[in-house]
């Protein structure tokens, strides 16, 4: 038995057997064709590569890829229409009568081999790219695009370097039932796909190859973040249990798919989903999510080297609004700090980030930037079933100050006749305990308000979550944090408006009573999420859970 | 022919990104580009050629055009060069 740490990217428990899928490896005969031959085989070669770059280009017009990827697509386009390549293998085929395959690969082999032997760590890994390259022009030639996933079935943990999103995707439809890679991070895509749909997955693993053969048997826990190889018979037993548990839970839950999220006295709770990239919509549609509470944009901006033009934008939240349409999208305005912005806007160094120039101040600071936002989404809105949201909002004087620009933007796109929808509700994120205090007068300008009880908690108890010194000092039912919560509900139904929590707070099913008691209307919870929530408020009965906040308030009045 | 020699000035070096920028930027013109470091000599169009020059933070490269445009040419690469490629 061995335990190995890793990170992990969903809180699930698997059981399994290993199947470990490499970087495949081609096998190429060294070939070696006619005189006759010569023309077809560089006809060959040259429709091979017309193919590969139609590829990559159809992979680069995708704009959900980030533009790290992108860029390194671009790479490999330019290696593929390289001159000094394209004459070499062509003299390759008609001097050494050298098949395609042939001339190709011993190409790259010598490529290769020239940046293993440079000295540079940073500059010799750029090896994966030709590796990548000749593996997409050669598979092509071979036709071996075989399905790489083929004998995976639902007992199998699929042990890998890395993964890409789109292969998250495929290896999801055979039902395997745990993932476990050497690389890769918590928020990488394919690692957000993969919490989204549930399944149990570890990343930076650290020496998981050297350490797993094929068939062993794996346990991966998401909860204490472990990966066992060929457990005991003790450690295994314990863990089927775990697993029957679980999986009675799964069944339980699969039985709320098709309710409505109420109370058990019959108070409707709106409940819908948070998402982070648009590859999750089809989580959303399958959990039966009434909409999206909060679509975040910063993955559009996250390690661009320039912004998301105006159209881009415009093409990714129509898609999400019209998937989701009649129910509503949410799409909330740029919330990043500087500190995570640098590449594109010349932000000096911050001392404190957190309290810097970020979320809305950043789009009041950058307006040419927050309008291309803005007018994205009022165009994306042809279906009426679109929203904006601000964060980061302070107080009542920035929605006014962002309700402008909207006019502007509005007035501009008039002007340039480009058809959009004039009607937007507009609401704010109440993460920030001054707004949460001056709810009042924010309510009056807005058509709906939503809790970010992340920030909230952090701003309210001065405490970095992400801190462990002091992460016990993080408390979301703080007798101020719920105040807060309480007066910002309160405020907003007094305007007859609408309150969503879409925090981590909405997520977790122990604070589900109480937020229901506290009058919240909608809850906005992570795709992965929605079932356990929503089979928490049907357990919920509003007058108890009235009760318990009354009870709770008073033994926290006492206790200070 | 014009020849200029210029220093790698940012911390990465010559990996993908910078190496794609430059082949583009060269393939532009209809001049010859040829950059050479030490005794390693290669064709500036091709990104092949560029990257496994290996040129790190600090090496010294000579770049040598050879065409109608080739002041265009070494203008916009030296740039480049001096931009850093967008990075640090």
């Amino acid at each position: 038995m061995m335990i190995m740490k890793g990170a992990s990217v969903s809180s699930g428990i698997a059981i399994g057997k290993a199947k470990i899928i490499k970087k495949e490896v081609l096998h190429i005969t060294r070939k070696y064709i006619k005189d006759h031959e010569i023309k077809t085989e560089v006809e060959k070669f040259e429709n091979s590569i017309t193919h590969v770059l139609n590829e990559i280009d159809l992979l680069i017009k995708d704009i959900s890829q980030s533009k790290v990827h992108t860029d390194i697509l671009t790479t490999h386009k330019m290696i593929l229409i390289d001159p000094e390549f394209t004459s070499k293998i062509k003299r390759s085929i008609t001097e050494k009568l050298m098949s395609m395959e042939h001339a190709v690969s011993e190409h790259f082999d010598e490529i290769v081999n020239i940046f293993n032997d440079m000295d540079n760590d940073y500059l010799s890994q750029r090896s994966s790219d030709y590796e990548d390259v000749a593996y997409r022009l050669l598979s092509y030639v071979l036709d071996k695009r075989t399905d790489r996933f083929g004998n995976l079935d639902e007992n199998s943990v699929l042990i890998m370097e890395d993964i890409s999103p789109s292969a998250v995707t495929k290896i999801f439809a055979k039902n395997i039932c745990g993932l476990c890679t050497e690389k890769g991070s918590k928020n990488a895509h394919s690692s957000i796909i993969a919490r989204s749909m549930n399944l149990p997955m570890l990343v930076a693993v650290h020496g998981l190859l050297e350490n797993v053969k094929e068939n062993d048997n794996i346990i991966i826990d998401g909860n204490t973040e472990k990966v066992i190889i060929s457990p005991d018979k003790k450690t295994l037993g314990k863990y089927s249990k775990k697993i029957e548990q679980q999986k009675k839970e799964g069944d339980k839950l699969k039985k709320v798919l098709n309710f409505k999220a109420k109370t058990s006295d019959g108070k409707r709770i709106k409940l819908m989903s948070n998402i982070e990239i648009p590859e999750e919509i089809d989580q959303v549609i399958k959990n039966r999510s009434e909409g999206i509470g909060l679509f975040r944009t910063e993955f559009l901006f996250m390690d661009a080297d320039e912004f998301p033009t105006e159209e881009q934008q415009f093409q990714i939240y129509r898609k999400i609004a019209e998937k989701c349409a009649p129910e509503p999208v949410v799409i909330r305005t740029i919330d990043l700090g500087g500190d995570k912005l640098s590449n594109l806007l010349n932000i000096g160094h911050e001392l404190n980030p957190n309290l810097g120039c970020r979320g809305i101040r950043i789009s009041l600071e950058y307006v040419s930037v927050f309008k291309t936002q803005i007018k994205a989404i009022l165009r994306a809105n042809m279906k009426d079933n679109v929203k904006m949201m601000f964060p980061m909002i302070s107080c009542v004087s920035e929605v006014l100050k962002a309700k402008m620009i909207i006019e502007e933007c509005k007035n501009e796109l008039k002007e340039q006749n480009i058809s959009f929808n004039p009607e937007i509700g507009i609401g704010a994120m109440i993460e920030i305990p001054s707004a949460a205090i001056t709810s009042d007068d924010i309510a009056k300008e807005c058509d709906f308000l939503s809790i970010g009880t992340n920030d909230l908690v952090q701003y309210t108890l001065a405490v970095d979550r992400d801190n462990e010194t002091v992460s016990d000092y993080y408390q979301p039912s703080h007798l101020s944090v719920l105040r807060l919560i309480k007066m910002t509900i309160e405020n907003a139904h007094l305007h007859n408006i609408k309150v969503a929590v879409c925090g981590e707070m909405a997520s977790e099913k122990k604070y589900i009573k109480l937020l229901i008691g506290l009058g919240i209307d909608e809850l906005s919870v992570s795709p992965g999420r929605l079932l356990m929530i929503k089979n928490e408020i049907l357990q919920t009965d509003l007058g108890k859970a009235e009760e318990l906040v009354r009870k709770i308030f008073n033994a926290l009045e006492d206790e200070n | 022919m014009i020849k200029k020699t210029i220093e790698i000035v940012n911390k990465l070096g010559m990996h993908a990104r910078p190496a794609t920028m430059i082949v583009k930027a060269a393939t532009k013109y209809r001049s010859d580009f040829r950059i050479r470091k030490e005794d390693m000599e290669i064709n500036g169009k091709s990104i092949m050629g560029v990257m496994t020059l290996a040129a790190e933070f600090g090496s010294e490269l000579d770049l040598i055009a050879d065409g109608p445009d080739e002041e265009y040419l070494i203008k916009e690469i030296v740039e480049l060069f001096a931009s850093k490629f967008g990075e640090d």
